[in-house]
């Protein structure tokens, strides 16, 4: 995926030197995430972007991207600072692409640290932040195996943090073998809770130094098992 | 065990006093704010710095950032201070040529030994403690500095004006660093000695970068460091000082740059000349 240089990096960087603390949502919008599931998710978004915004750094720091995967993987969102980001009404259909949408976040990440870099603007650890509600489905099982391998190097050589997170219907034994983090159950619906805790935690990320460990606040939208 | 040589600055209280002659040939004036985001977690301050006079009046400054992911980082901040400057400033006398750098390598292996104890003796992990530490010993022809982590020390050169000595250590990711606390601490120490007339310096912990150095170089900006080594040269009343380099650093267009706590402590090495009196009023 060549990235074209664009000239509106020059004013973006230039008029928001701040570091940068780039997050990829990577949403599940297949057929089964119809109705109250996609409901809920669309709530959780615009309650992302008003925490967010209640900070007075995050709005700068923070940078959103969106990609979501049924039958197509779709960058809905490229990276863009909280403060300019609007939460969009997803709507869902067809199958789990998971393993394109894995690679199509793990590229989006790539390009942006490389458009971090040509600007000299400092940034921490990207995340990306997998929802989903099944499993992959209708991709070959190489190609999965292949995504789960690339999730598996790309945390050793801490190019990135991955969650996965499971809500009701999930196959989390699956989740657990695709993603190297322990996957998280969402509690019933609770989106909203959810979204305030990964805008929370990124603040403690932007904030805070670390060694090898992220500390974050145990998550209360999560069911312990 | 504190010396009563150790001058402490930590968290939001500043060493109040003029400068004593105890410190001559020497001035120091040093400050540390919360950042907004530790204030805004009611979390405390988890810089420290101190610094005292040593062997053949060579100046000894320590400056340690605690890691706001450590439990305790504060508390090893401090301690690492403590027992840095503790042995530097007891030290018999000064060595010649490499034994500088030696002594400041030692000084930072009881730090991590102190450490190790305090965390044995608390019963928490040695990283529960983990801070970055900077040393730096001066004497009026040259300065030796070791540093582990982020923070940068500079000094002011009579001939060639501000000069970095150490620089941050950063990974790829802006709030990586290394700590002292790290089972590889000893294989990231760098250690750097400047020889030449050394009119002063300064030593900051990270929360400054964005405003003292060039970054990603790491190089410090010299429009910054001019005027706050003329201050510190110039001030004359210590307490004053002080009070007025915090009020610096909690001024908005300082502490908008970060939301990290700032330490910064400058020196200066009087020319041993008194300062040059107002003219006498005549009477006519």
């Amino acid at each position: 995926m060549a990235e074209a240089p664009r000239l509106e990096d020059a004013v973006e960087f230039a008029e928001n030197p701040e570091p940068r603390c780039p997050c990829v949502l990577l949403l599940d919008t297949s057929g089964s995430m119809q109705g109250a599931p996609i409901e809920a998710l669309n709530r959780g978004l615009r309650t992302f972007k008003d925490d967010l915004m209640r900070d007075p750094v995050a709005p700068k720091r923070v940078e959103v991207a969106i990609v979501t995967f049924d039958n197509d993987v779709t960058v809905v969102q490229d990276f863009i600072t909280a403060d300019r980001f609007e939460a969009p009404i997803l709507e869902c259909q067809g199958m789990t692409h998971m393993a394109a949408g894995i690679n199509t976040a793990l590229d989006l990440i790539q390009a942006r640290k490389e458009r971090y870099n040509l600007s000299g603007v400092p940034y921490y650890r990207p995340w990306v932040f997998m929802i989903t509600d099944g499993r992959p489905q209708g991709e070959m099982p190489d190609f999965v195996d292949l995504a789960a391998q690339r999730i598996q190097e790309e945390e050793a050589t801490k190019r990135v943090v991955f969650f996965g997170v499971g809500v009701e219907g999930a196959d989390i034994p699956i989740l657990s073998e695709i993603v190297v983090r322990t996957p998280m159950r969402l509690r019933g619906l609770n989106f909203n809770e959810l979204f305030v805790w990964l805008s929370r935690s990124m603040l403690a990320v932007s904030d805070s130094k670390i060694g090898d460990a992220v500390a974050l606040q145990p998550p209360g939208w999560a069911a312990v098992d | 065990m504190i010396s009563k040589g150790l001058r402490w600055l930590r968290g939001d209280h500043s060493a109040n006093q003029r400068f004593p002659e105890g410190l001559a040939p020497w001035r120091v004036v040093g400050a540390t704010v919360a950042g907004t985001s530790h204030q805004k977690l009611g979390q405390p301050c988890q810089d420290a710095a101190g610094w005292a006079l040593g062997p053949d009046r060579c100046l000894i400054i320590a400056v340690a950032d605690g890691a706001g992911s450590a439990k305790l980082g504060g508390e090893g901040a401090q301690l690492a201070v403590s027992t840095a400057v503790n042995y530097l400033a007891g030290r018999k006398s000064l060595g010649s040529g490499d034994s500088s750098k030696k002594d400041l390598v030692s000084a930072l292996e009881r730090a991590i030994s102190a450490l190790t104890s305090d965390a044995e003796k608390r019963d928490v992990e040695l990283r529960d403690l983990a801070t970055t530490l900077i040393l730096v010993q001066a004497t009026p022809n040259s300065v030796t500095a070791l540093q582990v982590g982020d923070g940068s020390a500079i000094i002011g050169d009579l001939q060639s004006g501000v000069v970095g000595l150490t620089k941050p250590q950063v990974g790829e990711y802006i709030n990586e660093t290394s700590f002292i606390t790290a089972n590889d601490a000893m294989e990231r120490v760098e250690t750097v000695t400047h020889q030449g007339s050394v009119s002063g310096g300064a030593v900051f912990s990270d929360g400054l970068q964005m405003l003292a150095l060039k970054m990603p170089e790491g190089t410090p900006h010299a429009p910054f460091f001019d005027p706050l080594l003329r201050f510190v040269g110039s001030a004359a009343d210590a307490g004053a000082a002080d009070d007025e380099l915090r009020s610096f650093l909690a001024s908005p267009r300082v502490i908008s740059q970060t939301t990290d706590d700032l330490t910064l402590v400058l020196f200066a090495l009087k020319d041993g000349h008194e300062d040059p009196q107002d003219p006498p009023v005549g009477n006519g």
